[in-house]
C-alpha cells in the first residue's frame, strides 16, 4: 500500500534535502550503490558544468548528485540496462527521470534489462534544457541554478530562467511528468520546495523503503495530494495543448513524401539519434550491416531514375525503418533530437508517429510492465479494414 | 513413376478427397486422386466462408511435415504433391480385383484445352458467342460455352463446355497458345445412324446432327438397318421403337449381338416409355421422347460422343480404393413444392445464398436481390427442407444446416453492418460441435439474429414487389405471418451425384437412403475389404468430421497397403538426404553472371516486345551477361533445347522469364543438378500473364499495342527476378542438419477405445507402441455401456479389442500409471511414467497420441445425489437397467431431463450423446414395459445424422416430448414418496404437473484431461478442459504443438463410432511423423544469425508453430527447424535482422523492389 509523507525543507534548499534522503538510501545495508546525476568537477571548473549519470558507492560523495538540474544529457535506461541484463548480485538504487523508468519498462519487456535487483526514485520532472542551451546557461553555481529553474519552473514562468533559452521541446510537449511506476517518488508539483517535499512510496519495495526508513505516513496527506492532483493536471493540461500544436505542425510538415524528405534533408546517417535513443536496443543496426551495402551500380540506377539522387542515400529509409521499429516503445525522452548534430526535429516526428501507432495498438509505452508489448500478442479480428480480410 | 500403378485411388477431391490423399502421399503412398469436375474443392470451393472463424482455412489441411513435397498455397487454388497423381474430370467406370490388387478403369473426359497451354488469359472467353447460366454460381449468374470452372484455380485453365458450344471456332482462333483443340474432336469420323421408318423425322435428325459435322446414314427399316451395320463401323444407333417388322428392340438385341460395344439411343413416343427403360436393361444407352427438338438431341449426342469417343480410358492397378464422392444437395423445386422454389425469385437455397455473399459470386458479394438488384433488408432461413421429413424419404438430420443458417445469418449482419434483419426459422437448433453452442448464443446475443421455433405453413409471393409472405405456425399453434424480401432454403442432404453407381460399380451395399453403408462400429470400413468410405459419402458431415472421417480413411487404407499391396515408395527422406548433400560448386566468390532464357510463347511475345530493345535494357546492368531468346520452353522438347543452350553459356545465375513459375519448382531441382548450381541460383519469373492480359485488353480496340510500355513491364519483372538471384544465398548451410532423427514408436494416453484403436492402429502398421492406462483395467467407458442405440453390443466390441491388443506383441501396455513429465518435440519424445510402487519408466517416442477419455458430469441439480434414489443419471440408468437394479416393469412414469447443467455457461456446449442415450433407455423401457410413461424435457433433441429414425421411433412408440427454456427450468417437487415434475407446456401453453417414478439427468460429459498433463505436454486445453486443437476444422486432431495429438471424448465428447474414428485418423496423423527416419526440414525455414541477436525473445512470442525457443545454457534462440513452417513472422518482429527467413533476406526482398520500381518510376 502506498505511504505518503512529507518532508521539511532548510535553508530553501530543496537540492540539499534531497541529497539528505539519497544519502540516508546508500546507508542501508542492502543497498550496494546508487545512480544518480553527479556534477562532476573538472579542475578548476572552468568548463562549465558537467553533470552526468554517476554510480556512487560511497556516501560522502553525495553531495554533488544534482538530480533536478535542468540537463539531460542521456537516457539512463540504457545505462540501467547494462547494469541489469545479467544478475549482478547486489541491489543498487537509481534516481532516474519519469521518461527514463518509461524507457526501461519497454527494455524490461525487450528483455534487455531487469527490475529485480534495483529499486527506482523517481523525481517529479520539471524537465530539461538541450544540451547545448543547457553548455550556455551553466557557467557558474550549479546548485544555485538548480534552485532558481525548480522555483521559477513551479512558479510556472516560462522561460524557467528570465532571459535564457526554452525547455527542450521534448519536455515542453511532455505530457508524463509524474513517475508513475517508481518504487518512491519524490513530489515537487503542489509543494512549496522551499519548505518541504512529498515522499510516497508506490511499489511494495518502495514501502519497503520507505518502512525502513523510518518514515511514517503523513496525516495530513489526503487534502494536500488533492491539491497536488489538481496542480499536476493543469500542468499536464498545458503540455497537452503545447503537444497538440507541434504535432500539427509536424503533420503539416510532413505529410508527403517530398516534405519528409525536406524534413530529413540535413540527415549525414551519423546514427546519433539511434546510439542516444533509449529503446533502440539491437546488438547490430540493419543500417551497419550488408543489407544497406548496396553494390555501386544501384547508385547510378536510382540517379537515373530521379535524374540525381542526394547522398547519403536511404536517410529517409533509415527514419522509417527506425519509426517502424521502435515507435511503438517510443517514451519521447527526446533524446534523439538532443544528439542530433544538425538540429533536425527528430523528437517531434517520433513521437508524433508514435502517438499514432500506440494508440493503433491500444499501447502506451512504459505505461505498464504487465501489458505485453504489441507484437508479441495476436488477435484474431484486428484492422480487418487493412488486412483485406472480408 | 508408374503411372499405371497407385498404391490407392481415391476418387472425389472434395475436402474429405484431398485429406485422403494427402495423407496417404504423407506417408510415402502413391495416390491417384480423381474428379468427375474440372476442379477441386468440391462443395466447399462454393463456399468462402466457414464458420466458426467465417473465413475459409482449406490451406491448414497441408502438410507441415515434409511439407516441400506439396504446393504450398492456397488449396482452392490447387494442389500439387509429388506422390499424388490429380486426374480432372475423370470418373471411375469398373472396378475389379480385390484388397491388394484391384483394377480400376477410369474414364477422363477431354475439356478440350490443354492445361499445360492455357495461361488463362480469358481471350477465348471474350470471343465466345454463347452464354449459358453459371453452375458455379449456381445459375444465379452466366458464363459462356468455354469458361473457367472456378475462378481462382492455379493454374486457372479453361473448359468447353460442349453442350453449350455452337462449334464456331472463334475461340481456337483467337488462343495465343493453341491450347484449344475443339476441331481435333474428328466428329466427321463418328458415325452415326438414324433409324426411323418416317422420312420427316430421318432428315430433321441428319440435319441437326450434321450440322455439328457428325457423319450420319438413315436407315428406314429394322433390316435396313442391320444390313448398314454389317458393311459400316457406325459408334451410335438411334433408332424409333414402333417400327413396321422389326421393332426398335428387336434391333437393339440383333444389332448388339454382333457389335456389343454399339450405343444405342430409343426414341420413342410418350406413351411407350417404359419399353424404352425395359430397352436400356438390355443394353440400350438412353432414350428420347418424341417430338423432341435438337436442343435435346444435340447436347444428348454430344454427350455421348464424348463419352465414347473423346475420353481416355485408363486402367490403374491399385491396393485400395477410397470413396469420397460427397453428398448433394435436395432440390427443392419437387413437385410439392410449397416454398415456391425457381418459381419466386427471391427464394433460394443456402448454396445459392453462399454465392450471393462471395465476392466471386453473382453480385460480387453485394446482398441485392437478384430480380430487381434492390438492397435486400429482411431475409428468412427456413430449416430442415428435404430433411426430417418422412415424405420425402428423409428421416434423417442433415446435421449441418444448422450451423450454416446461423453462419449466413451471422455473416449477413457482419456485410450489412447489421442493418439487415435475420430470422431463423427451425424445430430443433442442432448444435453439437465443440463451440457451436457458443457460436449460436452469440448469433442471438451478439449479432442479434432472431431464432424462431415453429412450422413453417407455407410462402406465398406479393406480386407487386416480389416479396415473400411466409406463413408459420408457433410454438403454441398460432398461425402468424410475417414479409420478408429474401427467404434462404437450409436444403438437406441426399445421396452424391453418382453414389447409387458407384456402390454398383464397387459391389456396394447402400442404406435406405442411398448413402455407402459402412460397417457397425466404423465409419469408413465397407463390407468389402479395401473399399473404404471417406466423407460426406455415408451421411453429410461437417468439414472437422469429414476429415477425422477421411483421416480415419487413410489409416484403414493404408493398413491393407501395409498388409496387402506393401508397395510402398522408397522413403523419400533417404534420397533427399542425398540431394542436401549434393555438392554444387562454389560461386560465392564469383562476380554475379546471370543468364537470361526469355521464352518467346510461340514468337508472340514478339508482337509485344522489341527484342532489341529489352536486351539493351537489361543489359545495362553489368550482371546480366547475355539474354537468350527461346521459344516454348515449357514444352519437353522446348525444354530439352532449354538445357542445351543454358549448357552453352557461361553463368553461376539462371532467370528465366516465362509463365506458370510453379510448374517448374521440379525442373529446376533436376537441371540444379546437372548445371552443378544450387537451385536456389535458378528462378523463373512469369513475364506472360501481362503480356495475355494487354493482348486481351487491346484485343478488340485495333490500337497499335505499345511495344514500349511491354517491354518495360517486362524488364521489371526480369529485373526484380535478377535482383533476387543476385543476392541469393546457398540453401544448404553446411552446418544444416539432415533432418531430426525419429524415435519410430508411439505414446497412446488412455486406455478406453480410442486408445486402444489408436495404439492397434500404429502396431498394425509395425511400429512399437506405449499404452498407458491409470486404472487397473483397459475399456474406459465401454465397460458400463453394453450397447448402442442401434443394438450393437458394446461388450462385444470391448473383449474383441483387448484381444487384440493383447495378441499384439508391438503394444506394450501400462496400467495403473501416470505421466510425470514430457519433454522434447515431434518425432523426440521422452516421457517419464511411473506406476502405482513409484517406479518410473523413461519413454522415448516420436509422436503422442492423447486419448484419456471423459466421463458423465457429475451434478447437484434436481437435488441428485442426496438421498433421493429416484433422481439418477444416465449413466447410472444405463447401469441399473443392465444390472437389473431397476425392473421397467415396475415402472409407470419416467421423466428424462435433457441437458442438465448443459448448453449453458459455464458448461456451455452440447455433449452430442445424451439425447441419442437418453432415446434408447426410453425405447428399451418401452420395450420392456409398453405400459410405462416416458416424457422427455428436453431443450432441443440433438438426433443429427441418421439417429434422426430413433427420434421419429420413439415419437411412434408414444414418448412424450415437451420443450423447455432455459428461463423456465422444469422444477422437482416430493410428494407422498411420488416426485411431481413441474414444467411449462408451450403447444398447450400452460404448466403442467408429471407424476414420475424415476427422473433421469443427462448431465453431459466432461473430459479426463487435468490440466497439469496439458502443461506437461506444452499444449493448450478449451474453454471447457478439452483438448485445444490446432484449428477447430481444418486440423481438428493436431495440437498447435506438432506430434501430439488427440482423439476419442478427450477431443470432442461423440459416439463409440465416432471415437474409433477420430482414433485411427489420430493414429494415422502419428504415423506420418514415426513412419520416416528423420523428418527433413524445408527449404524455406527461419534461422537466427546470433552475433546480431539481442535475446529480446520477441520471435519466441510470436512463433505460432512453438518452433522457437530460448536455450538458456548457452544464452540463444534456437529453431526447430521441422516445427518452422518458414511464415515469417518472426523475421518480421526482429528488428534487427538476427531473425531471417531462408531465400527472403532483407537485402533480396529490398532488391526485388528496388527493381520494380525502378521500372514504374522510369
Amino acid at each position: 500500500m502506498a505511504k505518503t509523507t512529507f518532508l521539511n525543507v532548510d535553508n530553501n534548499n530543496v537540492l540539499a534535502s534531497i541529497q539528505d534522503l539519497l544519502k540516508s538510501v546508500l546507508e542501508q545495508d542492502d543497498i550496494e550503490a546508487i545512480l544518480a546525476p553527479q556534477n562532476i568537477k573538472i579542475g578548476n571548473n572552468d568548463k562549465g558544468i558537467n553533470i552526468m549519470p554517476v554510480l556512487i558507492y560511497d556516501p560522502t560523495l553525495i553531495e554533488d548528485i544534482d538530480p533536478l538540474a535542468p540537463t539531460f544529457v542521456m537516457n539512463a535506461a540504457k545505462l540501467v540496462s547494462k547494469l541489469t541484463h545479467k544478475p549482478m548480485g547486489k541491489k543498487i538504487a537509481v534516481v532516474l527521470r519519469a521518461c527514463e523508468i518509461r524507457a526501461l519498462i519497454e527494455l524490461v519487456k525487450l528483455k534487455q534489462a531487469n527490475m529485480e535487483d534495483i529499486i527506482i526514485i523517481g523525481i517529479d520532472c520539471l524537465g530539461a534544457y538541450t544540451n547545448k542551451d543547457f553548455a550556455k546557461l551553466a557557467v557558474s553555481d550549479a546548485k544555485e541554478l538548480t534552485q532558481q529553474f525548480c522555483e521559477n519552473v513551479l512558479a510556472g514562468k516560462e522561460p524557467p530562467v528570465e532571459g535564457g533559452p526554452d525547455l527542450s521541446s521534448a519536455c515542453r510537449v511532455c505530457e508524463y511528468p509524474i513517475p508513475e511506476n517508481a518504487d518512491i517518488l519524490i513530489g515537487l508539483f503542489g509543494q512549496d520546495i522551499k519548505k518541504q517535499i512529498m515522499l510516497q512510496s508506490l511499489t511494495e519495495k518502495g514501502t519497503a523503503l520507505f518502512e525502513k526508513l523510518s518514515y511514517t505516513e503523513s496525516e495530513e496527506s489526503s487534502k494536500k495530494l488533492a491539491d497536488r492532483k489538481k496542480v499536476i493536471s493543469e500542468v499536464i493540461a498545458r503540455k497537452k495543448d503545447f503537444r497538440d500544436k507541434v504535432f500539427e505542425i509536424t503533420h503539416e510538415a510532413t505529410n508527403t513524401l517530398e516534405k519528409l524528405s525536406n524534413y530529413f534533408v540535413g540527415c549525414i546517417n551519423c546514427y546519433n539519434c539511434r546510439v542516444a535513443c533509449p529503446v533502440c536496443y539491437c546488438r547490430e543496426c540493419v543500417f551497419n550491416t550488408d543489407v544497406f551495402n548496396h553494390d555501386p551500380y544501384q547508385y547510378i540506377q536510382w540517379a537515373k531514375r530521379k535524374g540525381s539522387v542526394k547522398l547519403p542515400a536511404d536517410t529517409n529509409f533509415y527514419h522509417i525503418t527506425r519509426l517502424a521499429h521502435i515507435s511503438l516503445a517510443c517514451v519521447g525522452c527526446g533524446q534523439c533530437s538532443n544528439a542530433c548534430p544538425n538540429d533536425i526535429p527528430v523528437m517531434e516526428l517520433f513521437k508524433y508517429v508514435a502517438n499514432s501507432t500506440q494508440a493503433a495498438f491500444e499501447y502506451e509505452a512504459g505505461k505498464d510492465i504487465d501489458q505485453p508489448l504489441p507484437l508479441s500478442v495476436f488477435k484474431e479480428e484486428e484492422y480487418l479494414d487493412v488486412v483485406g480480410i472480408n | 513413376m508408374d503411372k499405371n500403378n497407385s498404391n490407392a485411388l481415391v476418387v472425389g477431391a472434395g475436402v474429405s478427397g484431398i485429406r485422403v490423399a494427402l495423407d496417404l502421399a504423407q506417408q510415402d503412398f502413391h495416390v491417384t486422386l480423381i474428379d468427375k469436375s474440372p476442379a477441386i474443392g468440391g462443395i466447399l470451393s462454393q463456399l468462402d466462408y466457414q464458420f466458426p472463424s467465417n473465413h475459409c482455412g482449406m490451406c491448414k489441411m497441408l502438410p507441415l511435415v515434409n511439407r516441400d513435397a506439396s504446393s504450398q498455397f492456397c488449396l482452392r487454388k490447387g494442389l500439387f504433391h509429388e506422390n499424388i497423381n490429380l486426374l480432372l474430370s475423370c470418373e471411375l467406370s469398373e472396378l475389379s480385383g480385390e484388397a491388394g490388387n484391384f483394377t480400376a478403369r477410369l474414364r477422363q473426359k477431354p475439356t478440350w484445352v490443354d492445361p499445360d497451354l492455357c495461361v488463362g488469359c480469358g481471350l477465348c472467353e471474350k470471343v465466345c458467342p454463347q452464354e449459358i447460366l453459371d453452375c458455379f454460381n449456381e445459375g444465379l449468374s452466366s458464363r459462356k460455352a468455354i469458361y473457367l470452372p472456378v475462378p481462382h484455380s492455379i493454374p486457372n485453365a479453361y473448359v468447353i463446355d460442349l453442350a453449350a458450344c455452337n462449334r464456331c471456332g472463334a475461340c481456337e482462333e483467337i488462343c495465343p497458345t493453341d491450347a484449344i483443340q475443339l476441331s481435333q474432336s474428328n466428329r466427321k469420323e463418328f458415325n452415326i445412324l438414324v433409324v426411323d421408318d418416317e422420312l420427316s423425322i430421318r432428315d430433321s435428325l441428319k440435319e441437326w446432327l450434321e450440322e455439328e459435322d457428325f457423319s450420319v446414314e438413315m436407315a428406314v427399316s429394322g433390316a435396313d438397318a442391320l444390313d448398314k451395320l454389317s458393311q459400316k463401323h457406325y459408334q451410335l444407333m438411334l433408332t424409333d421403337i414402333k417400327m413396321p417388322k422389326m421393332s426398335g428392340v428387336e434391333l437393339l438385341k440383333e444389332a448388339k449381338k454382333n457389335q456389343p460395344d454399339l450405343s444405342v439411343v430409343m426414341m420413342t413416343a410418350y406413351a411407350t416409355v417404359e419399353t424404352a427403360v425395359e430397352a436400356m436393361k438390355i443394353g440400350a444407352l438412353d432414350y428420347l421422347i418424341k417430338p423432341f427438338d435438337p436442343d435435346t438431341l444435340v447436347p444428348m449426342v454430344i454427350r455421348i460422343f464424348q463419352d465414347i469417343e473423346a475420353t481416355k480410358d485408363r486402367e490403374i492397378t491399385i491396393d485400395t480404393i477410397i470413396l469420397s464422392t460427397g453428398t448433394s444437395f435436395y432440390d427443392p423445386a419437387d413437385k410439392k413444392n410449397i416454398f415456391g422454389y425457381g418459381i419466386y425469385p427471391n427464394v433460394l437455397t443456402s448454396i445459392e445464398f453462399e454465392r450471393m455473399i462471395s465476392h466471386t459470386g453473382p453480385s460480387n458479394g453485394e446482398l441485392v436481390r437478384i430480380d430487381d438488384n434492390m438492397p435486400v433488408k429482411k431475409i428468412a432461413w427456413l430449416q430442415c427442407v428435404g430433411s426430417r421429413d418422412i415424405q420425402k424419404n428423409a428421416d434423417f438430420c442433415s446435421t449441418v444446416c444448422c450451423m450454416i443458417a446461423i453462419k449466413e445469418a451471422i455473416l449477413t449482419k457482419e456485410i450489412s453492418n447489421h442493418k439487415v434483419e435475420t430470422t431463423i426459422f427451425y424445430m430443433d437448433m442442432r448444435t453439437c460441435g465443440k463451440s457451436f453452442q457458443r457460436y449460436y448464443d452469440s448469433a442471438r446475443d451478439k449479432h442479434g439474429v432472431r431464432f424462431e421455433r415453429c412450422k413453417i405453413h407455407s410462402l406465398s409471393l406479393d406480386e407487386k414487389t416480389n416479396d415473400l409472405y411466409i406463413k408459420y405456425i408457433s410454438m403454441g399453434g398460432e398461425l402468424k405471418e410475417e414479409l420478408f424480401d429474401m427467404a434462404v432454403l437450409a436444403t438437406g442432404q441426399r445421396p452424391g451425384y453418382k453414389t447409387a453407381q458407384l456402390a454398383k460399380i464397387c459391389d456396394l451395399p447402400t442404406n435406405p437412403w442411398g448413402f455407402i453403408q459402412t460397417l457397425p462400429f466404423s465409419l469408413t470400413l465397407t463390407e468389402k475389404e479395401g473399399i473404404i468410405a471417406g466423407g460426406s459419402v455415408t451421411g453429410l458431415k461437417d468439414i472437422s468430421q469429414s476429415l477425422i472421417q477421411a483421416s480415419a480413411a487413410a489409416q484403414n487404407a493404408g493398413f491393407i497397403i501395409h498388409s496387402k499391396g506393401n508397395k510402398q515408395l522408397e522413403i523419400t527422406n533417404g534420397s533427399k538426404e542425398l540431394e542436401n548433400k549434393e555438392v554444387y560448386r562454389d560461386v560465392s566468390r564469383e562476380p554475379v553472371n546471370i543468364l537470361m532464357v526469355i521464352c518467346t510463347c510461340k514468337e508472340r511475345l514478339n508482337r509485344f516486345i522489341d527484342s532489341k530493345i529489352l536486351i539493351e535494357k537489361l543489359t545495362q546492368d553489368p550482371c546480366i551477361n547475355n539474354v537468350h531468346f527461346m521459344d516454348n520452353i515449357c514444352t519437353d522438347q522446348g525444354w530439352q533445347e532449354f538445357e542445351e543452350v543454358v549448357h552453352s553459356y557461361q553463368h553461376n545465375r539462371l532467370l528465366i522469364g516465362a509463365c506458370h513459375p510453379y510448374l517448374y519448382i521440379k525442373k529446376i531441382r533436376e537441371l540444379g543438378k546437372k548445371l552443378a548450381l544450387d537451385p536456389v541460383f535458378i528462378d523463373v519469373v512469369d513475364i506472360m500473364t501481362g503480356v495475355f492480359q494487354e493482348s486481351t485488353d487491346s484485343q478488340n480496340k485495333d490500337i497499335a499495342i505499345d511495344h514500349h510500355i511491354t517491354s518495360i513491364n517486362i524488364t521489371g519483372i526480369l529485373n526484380a527476378g535478377a535482383a533476387s538471384l543476385k543476392q541469393a544465398q546457398y540453401q544448404v548451410l553446411p552446418e544444416a542438419p539432415a533432418g531430426i532423427p525419429v524415435y519410430p514408436k508411439a505414446l497412446v494416453i488412455g486406455g478406453g477405445i480410442a486408445g486402444m484403436t489408436a495404439a492397434l492402429g500404429i502396431a498394425d502398421h509395425g511400429y512399437e507402441v506405449s499404452l498407458i492406462e491409470k486404472t487397473d483395467h483397459l475399456g474406459g467407458n465401454l465397460t458400463w455401456l453394453k450397447h448402442t442405440i442401434d443394438g450393437l453390443s458394446c461388450e462385444d466390441l470391448l473383449e474383441d479389442t483387448i484381444t487384440k491388443i493383447t495378441k499384439q506383441p508391438l503394444i506394450k501396455t501400462f496400467l495403473n500409471s501416470q505421466i510425470i513429465s514430457c519433454t522434447g518435440y515431434a518425432g523426440q519424445f521422452i516421457t517419464i511414467i511411473e506406476n502405482e510402487e513409484k517406479q518410473p519408466v523413461t519413454i522415448e517416442h516420436g509422436a503422442t497420441i492423447l486419448a484419456m477419455g471423459g466421463n458423465e458430469a457429475k451434478t447437484k441439480s434436481f437435488n441428485h445425489g442426496a438421498d433421493n434414489s429416484s433422481v439418477i443419471t444416465q449413466k447410472e440408468l444405463e447401469i441399473k437397467l443392465d444390472d437389473k437394479t431397476i425392473d421397467p416393469q415396475k415402472l409407470s412414469s419416467i421423466v428424462m431431463i435433457q441437458c442438465v447443467d448443459s448448453r449453458q455457461e459455464p458448461k456451455n456446449y452440447c455433449s452430442k450423446v445424451c439425447c441419442p442415450t437418453a432415446l434408447k433407455q426410453a425405447m428399451t423401457i418401452k420395450k420392456l414395459n409398453p405400459e410405462a410413461e416416458v416424457y422427455f424435457l428436453y431443450r432441443d433433441m440433438m438426433t443429427c445424422g441418421f439417429l434422426e429414425t430413433f427420434f421419429t421411433q420413439a415419437r411412434k412408440d408414444n414418448i412424450i416430448f415437451i420443450s423447455y427454456e432455459t428461463d423456465n427450468l422444469p422444477q422437482l417437487e416430493e410428494v407422498e414418496g411420488k416426485i411431481i415434475v413441474n414444467a411449462f407446456e408451450p403447444v398447450l401453453g400452460r404448466p403442467i404437473e408429471i407424476s414420475a417414478d424415476m427422473v433421469v439427468l443427462a448431465t453431459g460429459i466432461i473430459p479426463e484431461f487435468p490440466d497439469s498433463l496439458a502443461a506437461m505436454f506444452g499444449i493448450s486445453q478449451d474453454t471447457d478442459g478439452f483438448f485445444q486443437e490446432a484449428e477447430s476444422k481444418w486440423r481438428p486432431l493436431d495440437s498447435i504443438k506438432e506430434g501430439i495429438f488427440a482423439c476419442g471424448i478427450v477431443y470432442s465428447p461423440g459416439s463409440v463410432p465416432e471415437s474409433i474414428s477420430s482414433a485411427e485418423a489420430a493414429a494415422h496423423r502419428a504415423l506420418s511423423i514415426i513412419s520416416r527416419p528423420t523428418l527433413s526440414c524445408s527449404q524455406i525455414v527461419a534461422r537466427v544469425r546470433h552475433s546480431l541477436c539481442a535475446l529480446c525473445q520477441q520471435c519466441i512470442d510470436v512463433c505460432p508453430y512453438g518452433a522457437r525457443m530460448l536455450n538458456v545454457e548457452e544464452t540463444k534462440v534456437l529453431v526447430n527447424e521441422v516445427m518452422c513452417q518458414g511464415c515469417g513472422a518472426c523475421a518480421t518482429t526482429c528488428p534487427n535482422n538476427a531473425s531471417v527467413l531462408q531465400g527472403y533476406s532483407g537485402q533480396q526482398m529490398l532488391g526485388v523492389i528496388d527493381a520494380v520500381f525502378m521500372d514504374i518510376l522510369n
